[in-house]
């Protein structure tokens, strides 16, 4: 009882015993250290579908590249003895009205939907990142009339720029890629810019105003990095929009042109005999859906492992 | 302590902010900080005390140009900061560092510990080589007792003290002659409170920082604070010496709030008389016409509702309250 009668602060020293040494370490850290890039992958490959989605988009990737190489057929060469045949030993999924080999074809045109897909993705990545970066961090007058002029470029039905650029630059590849590019980066830029205005009040990118860091590195070292995540996403979900574009494109005519093939031109050639031979419409329509839903499971995928709230 | 050389000077600061009050009433403003005059010396401490929403980390946010005075000069090392441009402005932001009061949201957190503290000396380009900057980085962590394998680590994997233990190491890294610290301890444990005021009263002795110290709880500012300054409402109302503030309060705001203290003892607690403020501190855009404090004050005659004190000196300690002028 007499103990507790002395006021805290006025303990003597003898009554206090040292800790001995080993509670010294007791602050240590037990797990490994994870960087970001692996964390994500562990969680990716929890989800089965996105995983099994992202081997068929590599096989596919492969197969575009190798097939038309060592293939004996061209994607143009016609043989006119042995029009719309069946899948067989020499054509493996048989031949179009023209007798050319629609393996071939269809890989032909997946190196060119691929390409336009992710090319697309990425440029869109690009002038979005940017564009709204700049727009959230400085926001004000700036934000204001950058993000009008994006919203007056938005509400222009894409298919005039389509026709316009198809009218200027002729039907190519690259026309194809500008008619997405042009109002394709929009979204993009939105989704950067609601990001960045909001990491821009975090205490770590004032304390890096405080630092001296320029505009430049606030805002692609701290808050761009720290909105990867939303981005990466978004970029996976742009490549099958690409795609789709593309094929609509070359469905209506206005896509890459002929004798090239892409699944859009292929879907479209075997329109007219969809009643007589339906398994050409098939293979393209099977080669687009299957791409845009395992790009679909990817981004989703990719939601789940890059989103820490989600773990 | 009074031979000391001045290292800032707020004159007269003031910040206001201006709100949009609705469709009807237009843009108001809010004065969170409101002519405000101060000295910190070199090598000293300034304790900022007042209760939440008092406008001290405003203050403390003017003072670096996070938020842009509306009037008024800040003088550091005689030159005045607002006007600052280029080199100037870079030299500037090398001598003055702040640390934040969240240390969950101050580090970010896709860099590595060894990244962030390297950061200010890449901006800077100082240290010359990366070997010397990773040198550097380790002797800064062993400055704020970390060790040096924690360099490749990520800060989510360290708790609050320790984040804001690198915080520190991180201000360091530019040997500045200036921190303002923004409540640095507010988000800790207690005992980890005594650490980091230990770490900071360590480096203010090796290395002569002056610091302006700002914080809601008084018992921690007492230990780490030469002079104390208290604010409310946008307004200082009490500068002195920290003992002499402590000992003998003279202003009834600052009364109040030191004896709102709480004793961490029950016997003497027993014997603490409170002094019970009444009402809510008024709000910063539209502040009393007289003295700031008048609404809640024990104390407030007729003349300090339609006139505003000045802060003048009464003997050891400048206070700003008519009832002490006779």
């Amino acid at each position: 009882m007499t103990e507790q009668q002395i006021p805290v602060d006025r303990i003597p020293d003898e009554l206090f015993q040292k800790l001995d040494d080993s509670e010294k370490n007791n602050e240590f850290l037990a797990m490994e250290s994870k960087t970001y890039v692996q964390d994500a992958w562990n969680h990716f490959k929890k989800n089965k579908l996105a995983l099994i989605s992202l081997l068929f988009l590599a096989v596919m990737v492969v197969l575009a590249i190798i097939v038309p190489m060592v293939s004996p057929y061209t994607y143009d060469g016609q043989d006119l003895s042995l029009r719309n045949a069946m899948p067989g030993l020499d054509h493996l999924l048989g031949t179009d009205k023209f007798g050319r080999d629609i393996l071939v074809r269809l890989m032909y045109g997946a190196r060119i939907s691929l390409s336009v897909g992710f090319a697309a993705a990425v440029i869109n990545l690009c002038i979005g990142v940017v564009y709204g970066g700049i727009c959230g961090y400085f926001g004000g007058k700036l934000d204001m009339v950058l993000m009008r002029i994006a919203d007056i470029i938005y509400s222009i039905p894409s298919m005039l720029y389509v026709i316009m650029v198809m009218l200027i630059f002729g039907s190519n590849i690259f026309s194809v890629l500008l008619a997405i590019s042009v109002s394709g980066w929009i979204g993009m830029a939105r989704q950067v810019r609601t990001q960045v205005m909001s990491l821009k009040e975090r205490e770590y990118a004032q304390a890096a105003r405080v630092m001296g860091a320029s505009h430049k590195r606030i805002l692609f070292q701290h808050l761009i990095v720290n909105s990867m995540g939303p981005i990466i996403v978004n970029t996976t979900l742009m490549v099958p929009e690409a795609i789709f574009t593309e094929a609509f494109l070359a469905f209506v005519g206005v896509g890459i042109s002929i004798p090239q093939s892409s699944w859009g031109t292929m879907a479209n050639e075997a329109r007219s005999l969809i009643q007589t031979y339906p398994i050409q419409m098939l293979w393209p329509v099977l080669a687009i859906s299957l791409t845009m839903l395992s790009l679909n499971f990817i981004g989703d995928g990719l939601n789940e492992a890059l989103d820490p709230r989600k773990h | 302590m009074d031979q000391q050389k001045v290292l800032v000077a707020l004159e007269d600061v003031s910040t206001y902010f201006t709100v949009s009050g609705g469709m009807l009433r237009g843009k108001r403003t809010v004065k969170a900080v409101d002519g405000v005059s101060l000295e910190i010396r070199e090598g000293e401490t300034l304790g900022l005390v007042g209760e939440s929403g008092c406008g001290k980390s405003t203050l403390g946010r003017t003072i670096v140009r996070l938020n842009e005075p509306t009037a008024g000069r800040i003088l550091f090392e005689g030159k005045d900061v607002t006007e600052l441009k280029g080199e100037a402005l870079a030299q500037f932001r090398r001598e003055t560092q702040m640390i934040f009061q969240d240390p969950y949201a101050s580090l970010d957190p896709r860099m590595t510990i060894g990244e962030i503290i390297r950061e200010p000396m890449v901006i800077h380009g100082l240290y010359g080589t990366e070997k010397q900057r990773e040198e550097k980085v380790v002797e800064l962590l062993q400055t704020v007792g970390l060790k040096p394998d924690h360099i490749r680590r990520y800060p989510h994997e360290f708790s609050g003290g320790q984040r804001q233990r690198i915080s520190i190491a991180r201000t360091l890294a530019l040997q500045p002659k200036f921190i303002i610290c923004d409540e640095p301890i507010s988000a800790l444990d207690v005992s980890i409170q005594a650490q980091i005021i230990n770490i900071l009263k360590r480096i203010q002795r090796e290395t002569g920082i002056a610091y302006l110290f700002i914080a809601h709880d008084l018992s921690m500012v007492k230990h780490i604070s030469h002079r104390i300054a208290v604010m409310y409402l946008g307004h200082i109302v009490e500068v002195g010496e920290s003992d002499t503030i402590y000992r003998t309060p003279m202003h009834p705001y600052t009364k109040a709030l030191l004896s709102a203290i709480p004793i961490p003892d029950p016997i003497r607690g027993k014997n603490r008389h409170r002094i019970p403020l009444g009402g809510e501190i008024p709000s910063p855009i539209d502040p009393p016409a007289g003295c700031p404090f008048c609404t809640r004050c024990p104390d407030a005659e007729e003349r300090c509702f339609t006139q505003r004190p000045q802060l003048s000196q009464r003997g050891d300690r400048a206070v700003a309250c008519f009832a002490l002028e006779e």
